[in-house]
């Protein structure tokens, strides 16, 4: 007993995507060989399959590729001239840019004046060659942040680095707001 | 035999990997600043995207212009392309996005929804059972065959539409048209199934739909034209 019409009607298009097991094929197979309503409608649909998948249907208008082209180049030359002649907006945002970079020198060249005499008279137990005498900066490999410390910082932990100020200030760590924050300079006279 | 989208199966496979292969030196070339071969390497999807955009949009002149603004929007984004899927369905996924924000945006705010529209699981009955001849490919010339298969895809509700463009127009496999449309690969099969068939029933020869002949039916009549 073969299958009918409605069940070949229900996997014709999952036959055309070859999603059928072996048995259910066969099965609609066979149905074609004696169905001539299901052959044409199997030949029908592969008939639309074709047809929609030439590249001539659907596809955008003739002078389409042209005009991305000529888009593509001006937006390629806007960006070279951007980079040759920058824009209003560009030179707006190096400008501010810059303004922003004074008072951030300013301030990593306070920071090193507020460390450096505290740092002079820092750990008076320390030998010789202890970092404060060297007027070091802590930083910690272990921690996640980019922060440096004097050396006794509470908040300083883990495997420990001593490096210069400069040194610290180039690699971009920051100072603690803990333990450098609270020095102020020394008021002369 | 069917066309099918299964036939040569291993040879397609073979032309996809050389096709990925290439694209993947393009896209190289083009992240460290040779910019003017993003035309080479978008070529071949012209028309998807194209394909993709009309069948959510409607009309030729803003799928035209949507498409030029996806295919930039990709060469500003390519050092986002993660390789976690083809270029090309990467390329369908960005205009997708895109038809949706446009829509909302004329819809003032209203979400657009892929999967909208209720899937007919009921069975399908076929309209028509005349035999087709096979439409030469030489046909496709005539921009009247080409607007009568556009006009018989604008019939369909969107989104059987959609889910028979991404798989029979741009060629994506099942699961890829699942992912893109996030529904499951039986709901892909589902809306294929009555998008090919109701596609058939309004093109096929004989049967009358909306006061138009199906087209095979008007090739038969002037096969010299």
């Amino acid at each position: 007993m073969g299958i009918t019409c409605e069940e070949v009607w229900r996997d014709i298009s999952d036959y055309v995507d070859d999603e059928l097991d072996q048995k259910q094929r066969a099965a609609l197979e066979e149905h074609f060989a004696k169905c001539r309503h299901c052959a044409a409608v199997l030949e029908g649909t592969c008939n639309v399959i074709r047809l929609y998948r030439d590249e001539r249907v659907l596809a955008p208008s003739k002078g389409f590729h042209d005009r991305l082209r000529a888009r593509l180049n001006q937006k390629l030359n806007q960006g070279a001239d951007e980079r040759f002649h920058p824009s209003r907006r560009a030179v707006l945002a190096w400008a501010l840019a810059s303004a922003a970079a004074v008072p951030l020198g300013f301030a990593l060249f306070s920071a090193k004046r507020f460390i450096l005499p505290g740092l002079e008279h820092q750990s008076p137990t320390g030998s010789p060659d202890s970092p404060a005498v060297k007027g070091l900066v802590a930083i910690s490999l272990d921690a996640n942040n980019k922060i440096f410390h004097i050396p006794s910082c509470p908040y300083l932990h883990g495997k420990l680095k001593f490096i210069s100020v400069e040194e610290a200030i180039r690699e971009g760590y920051s100072p603690c707001p803990i333990c450098i924050g609270k020095r102020r300079p020394e008021k002369k006279g | 035999m069917p066309v099918s989208a299964t036939t040569n199966c291993a040879e397609n496979e073979t032309r996809n990997d050389r096709i990925r292969a290439n694209e993947e030196v393009l896209i190289r070339r083009i992240q460290e600043g040779e910019k003017d071969l993003f035309l080479e390497l978008i070529r071949p999807y012209q028309r998807t995207v194209y394909a993709t955009l009309i069948s959510m949009l409607g009309s030729k002149e803003d799928a035209e212009d949507v498409t030029q603004d996806v295919l930039l929007k990709a060469l500003a984004r390519l050092r986002q392309f993660r390789r976690e899927s083809a270029f090309g369905t990467w390329l369908i996924q960005i205009a997708i996005n895109e038809a949706r924000m446009r829509k909302r945006k004329l819809r003032h705010g209203i979400m657009f929804s892929l999967t909208k529209g209720a899937d007919d699981d009921g069975a399908y009955v076929p309209k028509d059972f005349a035999d087709w001849r096979e439409i030469p490919s030489e046909a496709l010339e005539r921009s009247e065959i080409r607007n009568a298969l556009a006009k018989a895809l604008a019939l369909l509700e969107e989104h059987y539409r959609l889910a028979f463009i991404l798989r029979d127009v741009n060629e994506l496999s099942i699961t890829e048209t699942a992912n893109i449309l996030g529904i499951t690969r039986g709901a892909v099969k589902t809306r294929l199934r009555r998008a090919r068939l109701m596609l058939r029933d309004i093109l096929s020869p004989g049967l009358q739909q909306g006061g138009e002949v199906g087209l095979a039916f008007k090739e038969a009549r002037n096969p010299w034209e």
